[in-house]
């Protein structure tokens, strides 16, 4: 068996990483499951926090971007919710937005992903800073000190929630029109 | 403060009246007026954060001293120059307590660990204030209008933020927001211009930086008078680029010295995220010193050119 | 009471984080707070220990030539298990550390162990090795965290200590604190041990 110690090289290394494959591939098949779960329930959380008046909802095709259509208890469409995403003070802002498309207003906003800095700008993820965007007109400017009370001490990461949402609605509702949606 | 008239150079040397403590008086000196001035402006809010400043200094050298069974020489008064110095950088809004931290810091991280006064890297004052920048950034950049004690922003953070101009003559004369000892570009030009004259501090870095600074922000399209005179620039390039433990001996390296930091403060004020780039300014350029001052230095007479 | 001193070692001794200095990415990057600290700590131990075991059943098997790209593919076997197994079971946790976990294979605590211990020991002595070198890994992370979290956020483990006055010391939640409180804590490790060392040759 030592005669060729190359191919025993080869053999060791060859047998190792197929046991570490085979863990892996029974690791995979078991957890997988319960990843997908947790993926898709923070989404369901996301969407229908933005949207209070939803139970259920469903996803609109052939949309530039994810929109998800909000339903009621019966069946009714209650509004829409979207991702829209932009620079931050260090990184991207990844947001999800719900808005009524009949009354023209925002019904909620949450902060899906952020590196904003520990402490300061990441209390954009707060309930007080976000909960002043509901009930606003969706052609508002937002404008921070005045229409929306900013973090303190982090007036950009504030500023650029509120471009965010200006620069995105627009599109957002044009495209949730487009697609067939408010009918 | 580098000496101005040594010249780096081999035996024999010439003993000086010059003591530490000697220069640490006259540094004092030069920074009275813009503290008066301070008081003048924010009132006895000012004077208490000063003397926190400098009560926290000394006390946090003195005990690390002792804990370190060093002598200890708080007497050569380089903690009270850093306690003052650390105080007229701050907001007057500051509590109390955040300066006494900022002047611990200061002496203890940014001095003491390094082995005490003479082997610092970095100027401990602003180690203090870059520490206190990072910490409490919300009370740091929370400022108080000398006219009428309600908080508002610094002239920098105005331009930056809101894209308001502050006039020229309130710039100078210090009628405008901002840190106790930032605010009046005169009595700080005039202090400085003491060291320059009692050859405590050497022409070449304030000079430099200031004349970079003024150069670079004609040359991107901004308004270099008031650049010139906003913010800790004065204070910066008087009193705090010219620290002769942090900065370079050689007169070339002062050149340097004070160019790269005119530069990084350009940078940081019209691109960066921040309204104000003198303290990074100052603190970058001191992590260069060491090699400043490798390639700055005089050939050895004799010495052949390999 | 050969085996006990193998665990007991990492705890103190060979504290891989204050007297090894090793693994310092994560050291730094997880513990700003304390339960952060703990859940990677906890999920290093995993791979140390599940790593340790491996490489000492084969250390007979293994070539000399291949020993290292050998314990490679076992330590990131394991760390792959971890990572899915916290995705899928403890989704806050792993949303925190995410990234981090991954780079739990170029923690340099755990080649090290194989290399230095596991492939010279039996199977029993490498597993209490890597729980103990792991358990140290862990409090010291935990330790880290807890200053962090106090200081940075006014809680530990997430519950507050203080009252609405607390004012936040951001720095200790930020990178610059990391290093600022593990130097803090390493000078004053090695101030309080350097004097015992010399009451005792004295």
């Amino acid at each position: 068996m030592m005669k060729n110690p190359i191919a025993r090289l080869i053999i060791v290394l060859a047998l190792i990483s197929i046991g570490s494959g085979l863990f892996l591939a029974l690791t995979y098949t078991y957890t997988i499951p319960h990843i997908e779960a947790n993926a898709a329930r923070d989404q369901e959380v996301a969407i229908l926090e933005t949207l209070p008046d939803a139970v259920s909802f469903e996803e609109l095709k052939n949309t530039e971007f994810p929109i998800y259509v909000g339903l009621d208890s019966s069946g009714n469409e209650v509004g829409f919710a979207y991702v829209a995403e932009g620079g931050g003070f260090q990184g991207m802002i990844g947001l999800m937005v719900g808005v009524d498309p009949e009354q023209e207003i925002i019904t909620g906003v949450k902060i899906l992903s952020h590196s904003e800095t520990p402490g300061l700008g990441a209390r954009i993820t707060e309930a007080v800073f976000l909960d002043q965007f509901a009930q606003k007109s969706i052609s508002d400017n937002f404008i921070v000190k005045e229409d929306i009370d900013g973090v303190t001490g982090a007036t950009f990461s504030s500023k650029s929630v509120s471009a965010i949402l200006e620069q995105t609605l627009p599109k957002a509702v044009e495209q949730y029109r487009e697609s067939g949606g408010g009918k | 403060m580098g000496y101005g008239n040594l010249v780096v150079s081999s035996s024999p040397h010439i003993r000086s009246e010059e003591t530490v403590q000697r220069i640490m008086i006259d540094v004092i000196i030069a920074l009275l007026p813009a503290t008066a001035a301070s008081v003048y402006f924010f009132g006895m809010r000012a004077l208490a954060i000063t003397l926190t400043g400098i009560i926290a200094a000394v006390a946090a050298e003195a005990a690390i001293q002792k804990i370190r069974n060093k002598p200890v020489t708080i007497n050569d008064g380089s903690a009270v120059i850093t306690g003052l110095l650390l105080a007229l950088t701050l907001s007057p809004a500051m509590p109390l307590w955040m300066v006494a931290v900022g002047a611990v810091v200061a002496i203890g991280i940014g001095k003491q660990v390094y082995g005490g006064l003479g082997s610092n890297p970095f100027n401990p004052a602003l180690v203090g204030r870059a520490f206190l920048v990072v910490t409490f950034p919300v009370h740091m950049t929370t400022w108080v209008s000398p006219v009428d004690g309600v908080t508002s922003a610094t002239p920098l953070g105005l331009l930056k933020m809101e894209g308001i101009k502050t006039g020229y003559m309130e710039l100078f004369i210090g009628n405008v927001g901002g840190s106790l000892g930032e605010t009046s570009a005169l009595l700080l030009i005039l202090g400085g211009l003491y060291l320059l004259y009692r050859g405590i501090i050497d022409w070449r870095i304030p000079a430099f930086y200031l004349g970079t600074v003024a150069v670079m922000t004609m040359v991107l399209g901004g308004d270099p008078i008031f650049h010139l005179f906003s913010g800790g620039l004065m204070l910066g390039a008087f009193f705090m680029a010219t620290d002769m433990v942090t900065t370079p001996v050689t007169k070339m390296g002062k050149i340097i010295f004070g160019v790269g930091a005119g530069i990084l403060v350009v940078i940081i004020r019209l691109y960066g995220g921040y309204p104000e780039g003198v303290l990074f300014s100052i603190l970058l350029m001191n992590t260069f010193t060491p090699i400043i001052e490798k390639y700055t230095r005089p050939k050895i007479y004799g010495e052949v050119k390999r | 009471m050969k085996f006990g001193y193998e665990f007991i070692k990492g705890l103190w001794d060979e504290n891989p984080t204050f007297r090894l200095v090793l693994g310092m990415c994560p050291t730094l990057a997880v513990t700003n707070a304390a339960m952060n600290g703990l859940s990677m700590g906890l999920a290093t131990t995993f791979v140390l220990v599940g790593s340790n075991i491996m490489v000492s059943a084969l250390k007979k098997v293994i070539p000399d030539e291949v020993r290292i790209p050998s314990y490679v593919i076992i330590i990131a076997t394991f760390v792959t298990i971890a990572d899915l197994a916290l995705a899928a079971f403890f989704p806050e946790i792993y949303r925190v550390l995410g990234l981090f976990i991954p780079l739990i294979v170029v923690n340099c605590i755990i080649l090290a162990r194989a290399e230095a211990f596991a492939a010279k020991n039996s199977i029993g002595k490498s597993a209490l090795d890597g729980l103990g070198m792991g358990f140290g890994f862990t409090w010291a992370l935990t330790f880290l965290g807890i200053i962090r979290e106090i200081l940075g956020m006014g809680s530990v483990f997430g519950i507050k200590l203080f009252g609405e006055g607390f004012v936040s010391w951001i720095i200790f939640i930020l990178p610059p604190g990391a290093f600022l409180t593990l130097g803090l804590i390493l000078g004053l490790f090695n101030a309080v041990l350097g004097k015992k060392k010399k009451a005792q040759c004295s």
